[in-house]
């Protein structure tokens, strides 16, 4: 029982039916992952890469079509009952369904707590306190179809912590938060984790949180897992790709600027550019930051735009991503 | 795809034309026709449903005697042809109240109502595209119910004269059966629930409009509510068209036009004005797309 | 709350103990607040109880009293015969529906998921579905009873021996649909649109149990004859009556041998029902169809 989850070759094949025709969809396509117990695990990948169909594999959900996993050291086939003791389960993209929008939040939660076996008084206590958290305790005796959807997504969450479960599994669990709550469900895993011990396998489609949370991460794309690595080791894959980023305060006329700095023979391409608070950030991959630094500078300089930096930039998760997705090579 | 060409996909000008109408309401037809015939099992089972219903009232009619049938002045055919014309034309009552909600019901289900209504179709088109297709399924019930009771020994009065005022009987209990379907599909709207005026009516008026037997049997306070039903009016007014072959000429039918017309006519905007607000309320707390 | 308070409270745990009363409970008492809830629909398919009854009471005028002798229950009168009918029927028809409609709900609001990924075994919802079921049947049945024998002054046969007979044969008649009921849930599951199976059987049994004639006028149409003596709903009406019109109790010779017909088919079907049940789970595990959104 060496790794909380531990899949071999899990295989999902689903056969769609359309107009007489089958089509199959390789959902996931012989994915290898271990987790160690106590690992903050992130899955990372675009819309239908599969991460969904393999979290719910996990979960005993979906059949595998080939291949099998180890969740908690029980396989997945052959002892789902002892699998479904060992995780709870968060599903952000239903939205908020797959609650009983006709019972109030404490009924929902307390009906959970009763087929997870929830010993009575400690259920009253968590529910009671999981309510508070999530500042559900004034809404509590509203029936669910009457909350937003924010407030569905909390009660979700409340529900698969309850069990106090060795595993979470947590699928997108900040879609439909706001800002605030999904940094308060952010410390919360990362709480379980780090005091409790908790495995947790977080799903997600947004970089920021993934490289925040995760101790490593796996890059699914078609069903296939492209990268697994923490998330130091993914961004030392980019080493050899150099960056300075500019920050601009001022600027008449972004577009030839943009094209202007493009022009400088040390600048290979220009990466990206956003605005941040009241600047605009641009990132130019080059050849040698420190040679391009100053020479950066002065064009700026010459063409009379107001920065107020010039310096290397770290790649980011984020350029991993595209860069394995997009499938180029380094 | 790259984000370049999707926007020059987009933004690629076609001219607008105004579809016709009708194109509108048979594309609903069509595509009603395709989702349904996806569930064949269904065609089959509203099939048998109806013919077992059919069947039972055949042997019921064996038991019964037909002669209070006949003191109410439905001269041929007896009990079994009084009690099929009246299950069969509860195809058209159930269709007249329940098609509209139903099918906003379902757009509902399939989180298919908002985006209807952000095209460009006009909702009046939409409802009458919905309620094409339901008119179709329930006019084929409808004859086969009458085939399949003629074949069991159901007897009708048929002249040109007396099918031709059955015609406009039916279309009446229609168009008054609409109105009671319009507003309460205004109350469902607002109220968010299965609709209490649809359940009330139809039991109600099964109850006291004679469906399943001669009016006379009720007691007076019972068939005086009766009075109230447009189903008391259509249902005697076919009876005595199909069962006695009377025709426009007959006083009595007159009676039951006229009634059936004032009550459309007072129904009417009644129910326009509840479907309004019903739909008002509902676009106000942006609830079109919940059931 | 703060996220430390939190994890404090989870760190003292207590040991997780099964138990398939809980879990029964569970399901009954979450599924009776969740009928509670519609509370419109209760008062109106109370209303259309009544208004059925009524509408058979006037029925009833036109039937010529000499035909229902032919039933073999002596001289009733037809509404009371009717009566007996309808209740049993309606009451079987939710009971075994129950099972499908609400596995229906639960797949479309997406909470078919968490169960099963929760320790419940699918016998244990099964179970609560069903006794929610039962109860909630039982209240429209006593109803259409009550205003028969109230309002309409049906003479019905009430006294502890036949309300205690009556409750058996109920019992048993919904066992012995059990596995039916348990089957078109199963393959609801797979097939998700409806329960086509049960609504053929709600109209097929009306139909064929007799519930408005005396089963002699099918004799004329041997198959469909036959086809009623298969269903175990006809035994279970024919002993309702003796009991309720003409008195017998659950140990007259002829309620026994319906009663032991309903035994039969009870042991025959409900593990074929389970069977085809866990067909259907297992497939949508395969399909991934679990929920549908
Ligand atoms: N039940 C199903 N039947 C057929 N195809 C499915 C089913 N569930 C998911 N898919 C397909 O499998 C792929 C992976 O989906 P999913 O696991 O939801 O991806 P993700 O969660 O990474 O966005 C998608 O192409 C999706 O369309
Ligand atoms: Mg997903």
């Amino acid at each position: 029982m060496e790794y909380a989850v531990e899949t071999s070759d899990l295989t999902k094949v689903f056969e769609n039916k359309e107009e007489g025709v089958k089509q199959y969809i390789k959902a996931v396509d012989h994915v290898n992952i271990k987790v160690k117990h106590g690992e903050f695990f992130g899955l990372l990948g675009p819309n239908g890469a599969g991460k969904t169909t393999l979290i719910k594999m996990l979960c005993t959900i979906i059949l595998p079509t080939e291949g099998t996993a180890k969740v908690n050291g029980y396989d997945i086939i052959k002892e789902p009952h002892k699998v479904r003791s060992s995780f709870g389960w968060f599903h952000g993209e239903t939205g908020g369904r797959s609650l009983y929008w006709r019972l109030n939040a404490e009924d929902n939660l307390k009906f959970y707590a009763y087929l997870q076996n929830v010993p009575k008084d400690i259920a009253e206590k968590r529910i009671k306190a999981l309510l508070e958290f999530f500042e559900l305790t004034k809404d509590s005796k509203k029936l669910v179809k009457d909350y937003s959807t924010g407030m569905k997504v909390k009660v979700m969450l409340a529900r698969a912590l309850l069990h106090n479960p060795p595993i979470l599994f947590m699928d997108e669990p900040t879609i439909g938060l706001d800002t605030i709550s999904a940094v308060e469900t952010r410390r919360l895993l990362k709480a379980l984790n780090s005091e409790l011990g908790k495995t947790i396998v977080f799903t997600s489609h947004n970089m920021f949180e993934v490289e925040q949370l995760c101790e490593r991460i796996a890059i699914m794309k078609d069903g296939r897992v492209i990268a697994d690595a923490p998330p130091s080791v993914l961004r030392e894959m980019l080493r050899d790709v150099h960056a300075v980023e500019v920050e601009i305060r001022e600027v008449d006329d972004l577009s030839k600027t943009v094209e202007a700095l493009s022009n400088l023979s040390i600048v290979k391409k220009v990466m990206d550019a956003k605005n941040e608070s009241s600047n605009v950030i641009v990132r130019l991959q080059v050849d040698d930051e420190y040679e391009a630094i100053p020479i950066v500078a002065s064009k700026l300089h010459s063409l009379g735009v107001k920065f107020s930096a010039v310096r290397r930039s770290e790649p980011t998760l984020e350029d991993i991503f595209v860069k394995l997705t997009r499938g180029e090579e380094t | 795809m790259e984000v370049e060409k999707l926007v020059g996909i987009i933004s690629e000008e076609v001219p607008r034309r105004k579809t016709p109408i009708y194109r509108v309401i048979l594309s609903f037809v069509v595509r009603d026709f395709k989702v349904w015939w996806t569930y064949k099992f269904w065609l089959l089972l509203d099939i048998s449903g109806m013919v077992l219903f059919v069947v039972t009232y055949y042997i019921f009619s064996l038991i019964t005697t037909s002669q209070q049938v006949q003191e109410a002045g439905y001269v041929i055919g007896g009990y079994f042809t009084f009690a099929l014309i009246g299950i069969a034309f509860q195809q058209y009552v159930h269709f007249a109240v329940q098609s509209i909600n139903e099918s906003i019901r379902e757009e509902q289900w399939n989180g298919t109502m908002e985006t209807i209504l952000s095209t460009a179709t006009d909702f009046r088109i939409f409802l009458l595209g919905e309620v094409c297709f339901s008119f179709i399924v329930s006019s084929a019930l409808l004859l086969m119910s009458l085939l399949v009771g003629f074949i069991l020994g159901a007897r009708f009065y048929v002249t040109p004269s007396s099918i031709l005022t059955a015609i406009i009987l039916t279309v009446l209990l229609i168009a008054s059966h609409m109105d009671i379907g319009i507003l309460s599909t205004g109350v469902i709207m607002k109220v968010k629930q299965g609709s209490p005026v649809t359940w009330a009516f139809s039991w109600l008026s099964q109850l006291v409009s004679g469906v399943f037997y001669p009016l006379k049997l009720l007691p007076w306070y019972l068939e005086w509510v009766g009075k109230a039903f447009p189903l008391t009016y259509s249902l005697d007014g076919i009876r005595l068209c199909l069962q006695s072959g009377k025709d426009l000429t007959s006083p009595v039918i007159i009676t039951n036009i006229v009634s059936l017309v004032i009550f459309i006519i007072v129904a009417t905007p009644i129910a326009l004005y509840v479907f309004k607000i019903g739909y008002d309320a509902a676009r106000r707390d942006g609830s079109l797309g919940q059931y | 709350m703060k996220v430390e308070e939190l994890i404090k409270l989870f760190k003292d745990d207590k040991p997780r103990l099964s138990s398939e009363v809980i879990h029964v409970w569970a399901v009954f008492w979450a599924n009776f607040k969740i009928f509670l809830s519609y509370r419109t629909w209760v008062i109106m398919e109370t209303i259309s109880t009544v208004a059925s009854i009524a509408m058979y009471s006037f029925m009833g005028l036109q039937v010529d009293a000499t035909r229902v002798v032919l039933a073999g229950y002596g001289e009733v009168d037809w509404l009371s015969f009717a009566l007996v009918g309808v209740a049993t029927a309606n009451y079987l028809w939710m009971c075994v529906s129950r099972l499908s409609h609400s596995l229906q709900h639960e797949i479309r609001e997406g909470t078919l998921e968490p169960i099963i990924t929760s320790l419940i075994s699918m016998r244990s919802y099964i179970i609560g579905q069903s006794i929610r079921g039962f109860l909630v049947s039982g209240y429209f049945m006593l109803g259409v009873i009550v205003v028969g024998i109230g309002v309409l002054r049906t003479p019905l046969i009430i006294n502890l021996e036949t309300i205690l007979s009556f409750i058996a044969v109920i019992l048993l008649m919904v066992l012995s649909y059990a596995g039916i009921g348990i089957m078109a849930a199963g393959l609801i599951l797979v097939y998700k649109k409806g329960d086509p199976l049960t609504f053929l059987f709600a109209s097929v049994t009306e139909f064929l149990g007799g519930v408005l004639f005396p089963l002699k006028y099918l004799e004329n149409f041997p198959i469909l004859y036959v086809m009623a003596w298969l269903m175990p709903y006809t035994y279970a009406l024919d002993a309702a009556r003796r009991i309720l019109l003409n008195g017998a109790t659950l140990l007259s010779p002829n309620v026994l041998l319906n009663v032991t017909v309903l035994i039969v088919y009870t042991v025959i079907f409900i593990p074929l029902g389970l069977k085809v049940f866990k067909w259907g789970i297992n497939r949508i595990r395969h399909e991934g169809t679990v929920a549908t959104y």
